[in-house]
């Protein structure tokens, strides 16, 4: 009895200290959720369509013709669209890794014993890039890679005698910012995976520095366990971001020169903005989230163990 | 006789009673009624705004309106109106670019002058003669289907700039006549060490589409879509003037496609290239020592002559009443638009360093000298064509498409032959859905 009597007043307290948490993630998560899926079945293009009052005083009304998976059918049927999601993967598995793998570098030198004060303020100097707005970093980007006024052409040129093009050249302006995506967000993996590091036991890791000088296998057999969940969060994290990738590059190329740098998340906010078709932005969002989720679930079977 | 003394009586006693009104009509006296009346505009970080922000407490004092002005890069311009407009938001003037206002007028969003007129009798400055506008520019910035929605407000042509020193050393003393010339006569000569002929604005947007891509089709005597409403890009006029565009990079610096409005006029401002063709807004940057190192050897000319004319680049922006604001913000904001754009404060417009689009204020001659580009802009406007880019709604998603393949023909990612031809199917795609080809729609412009 007494059992049940504390089973039931746990339950309540929860319900209470739960239930504004779900009210707003409902309000700011699912219903635009819902809102976006239920505008991806219409023809709603914003200009022609008209707000006719609220049903039960939440769901907007509009004078959208409804027109099923029509929307759906035309954006796989988009070269565009399946142009924009390429380069958006392609872009996906040369930035990831390199930001893996600098970021493991530098946990690994933040990990060894020594230079602690140097040790803090390197600590420190990685907050920088993650902190910098997304509309700095793009600035920064068009000014360091300026072909004229550009940093990094005044060294380039004092080397090899020439000034490329970085932001008008399509293979370039990729590179660039990728090279911008990368130095900002490197610092976070290193962050992350050095915070897994410090996990590894300390008894273990000197019990095996003992059995060999190979670092790598240490890394492999002692540290990699411990690095797994951070690195399944950094995939899920940075892929979601990478998807979703606007500021920076809007700012520096704006999806040009061509379509040479125009990833989904830029595709999708030039038909949704510029020509107003909610609809098939809609419809391309859903695609987005549903590629984010699945990639998601990968990373999760394949890439996280349980320590 | 009689009938004739009958009618020049009543004539004399109508422009008597004309007169008098006139006399009679007072800013403060109208606004007497707005005092304390906010509105809403968005304006850009150009000249003509900034001459305006100058001008506005003299106008916030004589009426007690309060003018809320919001700016806003251009690029993200149409979008803030159009979410507002769609929320029935807060804005009261609509700035409208001439490609918006097919989309602005047909969606309901902006108030024909008519109707302000009716319902705001006492509010219509006698003197806001519509006919001292130029007419391509009330034509093409403000009137939709024969109906007038905005007055013409920062107003643009496209002209040539020039370095008039680096010309000389070149050995010319005036600037070229002809595109052709331009290239073939000018540019070898002044491209040379490190320095380049000229430079076209081509960036991704709409400066690569406006700016860049559609200077090219009409001075050809091409256009963009036929008289039945059918692209036209594979025409051979149109063919012609692409392929000449091609033609030009050999004489501008490396990288043009990355060149937005800022990059060529700096570029011109601090002697790397001889020439570029920009908006007529651009002069008060290009003639101020602080931004330009060539204010003394500046020089100012219509836009090159192409095979078929001159047909310069046209550009501009009206102001226009919003249908969303209540009658008092309504009310308020027409005084203000009337106001801005009146004939009384042109002059104090161009001194500030915007661009009047009113005809009176360029026959002052003394007036007229001190502004040299003012002669080559009133020459262009004689000479514009109204629909230099399409003013219906559906531009903006042509513009898109012109901007991604337009760049990719530069930069050489397509061939001109290819790029027109997925630009005209892509076009007609837009135009199909638009209901142009079906009846749905009547054929616009």
């Amino acid at each position: 009895m007494s059992v049940d009597k504390s089973k039931r007043t746990y339950s309540t307290g929860a319900f209470f200290f739960l239930a504004p948490a779900v009210a707003v993630l409902l309000a700011v998560g699912i219903f635009p959720l819902i809102f976006a899926v239920g505008v991806s079945f219409h023809q709603f293009l914003l200009p022609k369509v008209h707000w006719h009052g609220n049903f039960l005083g939440v769901w907007p009304i509009y004078d959208a013709p409804l027109s099923w998976f029509q929307n759906y059918i035309s954006i796989f049927q988009d070269d565009s669209f399946r142009d924009a999601l390429s380069r958006t993967f392609l872009f996906l598995i040369i930035v990831l890794p390199c930001e893996l793998v600098l970021g493991l570098a530098i946990a690994l030198l933040l990990h060894k014993p020594g230079n602690e004060l140097l040790k803090k303020i390197c600590r420190v100097a990685l907050v920088i890039p993650m902190a910098t707005t997304f509309a700095v970093v793009g600035l920064m980007g068009r000014l360091m890679f300026d072909a004229n006024y550009g940093i990094l052409n005044y060294l380039w040129s004092l080397i090899f005698r020439s000034r490329p093009n970085w932001l008008a050249d399509p293979n370039l302006a990729f590179f660039s910012i990728s090279i911008m995506e990368v130095w900002q967000w490197t610092p976070f993996c290193a962050l992350v995976l050095f915070s897994s590091l410090t996990m590894v036991p300390l008894e273990i890791e000197e019990a095996a520095k003992l059995e060999t000088a190979k670092w790598w296998q240490i890394l492999w057999r002692v540290q990699l366990p411990f690095l797994l969940p951070g690195i399944t969060a950094i995939l899920i994290l940075r892929t979601a971001d990478i998807l979703k990738l606007f500021d920076v590059v809007y700012i520096m190329t704006k999806g040009g020169p061509g379509s040479a740098t125009e990833l989904i998340s830029l595709f999708v906010q030039r038909i949704g903005f510029r020509a107003f078709d909610q609809g098939i932005a809609s419809a391309q969002a859903i695609v987005l989230l549903i590629i984010a989720t699945l990639l998601s679930r990968f990373y999760i079977k394949f890439v996280y163990k349980e320590i | 006789m009689s009938k004739l003394f009958c009618t020049l009586c009543a004539g004399i006693t109508f422009s008597c009673l004309g007169l008098s009104v006139a006399e009679a009509w007072s800013l403060e006296e109208a606004a007497k009624d707005y005092k304390g009346t906010e509105i809403k505009v968005i304006f850009l970080d150009r000249p003509g705004y900034r001459a305006t922000i100058k001008m506005l407490p003299e106008f916030e004092q004589k009426t007690g309106i309060k003018v809320a002005y919001e700016i806003v890069p251009y690029e993200s311009t149409r979008e803030k109106e159009v979410l507002d407009f769609s929320a029935q938001g807060d804005l009261t003037i609509a700035l409208v670019d001439l490609v918006w206002l097919g989309e602005f007028a047909e969606s309901g969003w902006i108030v024909p002058i008519d109707e302000l007129q009716k319902k705001f009798a006492n509010l219509t400055d006698p003197d806001l003669d519509l006919n001292d506008f130029f007419p391509l520019l009330l034509n093409a910035f403000g009137t939709w289907n024969n109906t007038v929605y905005g007055l013409p407000f920062d107003n643009y042509s496209g002209l040539l700039y020039y370095n008039k020193e680096m010309l000389k050393q070149a050995g010319f003393d005036k600037p070229p006549e002809t595109w052709d010339d331009l290239l073939n006569v000018y540019g070898p000569k002044l491209t040379k060490g490190g320095k380049y002929a000229f430079a076209l604005q081509s960036r991704r947007g709409e400066t690569q589409s406006c700016d860049s891509f559609m200077r090219f089709i009409w001075p050809w005597g091409g256009s963009l879509l036929d008289a039945k409403f059918k692209p036209n890009l594979m025409s051979a006029k149109d063919q012609e003037g692409l392929d000449f565009r091609q033609k030009l990079e050999k004489i501008m610096p490396p990288g043009i496609v990355d060149f937005d409005h800022n990059e060529a006029v700096n570029a011109l401002a601090q002697g790397q290239v001889a020439m570029i063709t920009e908006w007529s807004a651009f002069y008060s940057t290009l003639a101020d020592p602080k931004t330009s190192k060539i204010v003394n050897d500046l020089g100012i000319a219509p836009e090159p002559k192409g095979p078929d004319g001159r047909k310069p680049a046209l550009g501009g922006f009206s102001l226009a009443v919003t249908t969303q604001a209540d009658d008092k913000k309504k009310g308020a904001a027409w005084l203000f638009i009337e106001w801005v754009t009146s004939k009384a404060k042109a002059k104090e417009y161009v001194e500030n360093g915007g661009v009047s689009g009113r005809q009176s204020t360029y026959q002052d001659k003394d007036f007229v000298a001190k502004y040299p580009f003012v002669s080559p802009m009133v020459e262009s406007w004689k000479q514009g064509v109204p629909e230099f880019r399409p003013r219906f709604p559906e531009w903006p998603q042509l513009s898109e498409i012109i901007a991604e393949w337009g760049t990719k023909m530069m930069d050489g990612q397509t061939t001109v032959k290819q790029g027109s031809e997925e630009i005209d199917k892509r076009v007609q795609d837009v135009l199909k859905k638009a209901g142009y080809y079906d009846g749905k729609k009547t054929l616009a412009q």
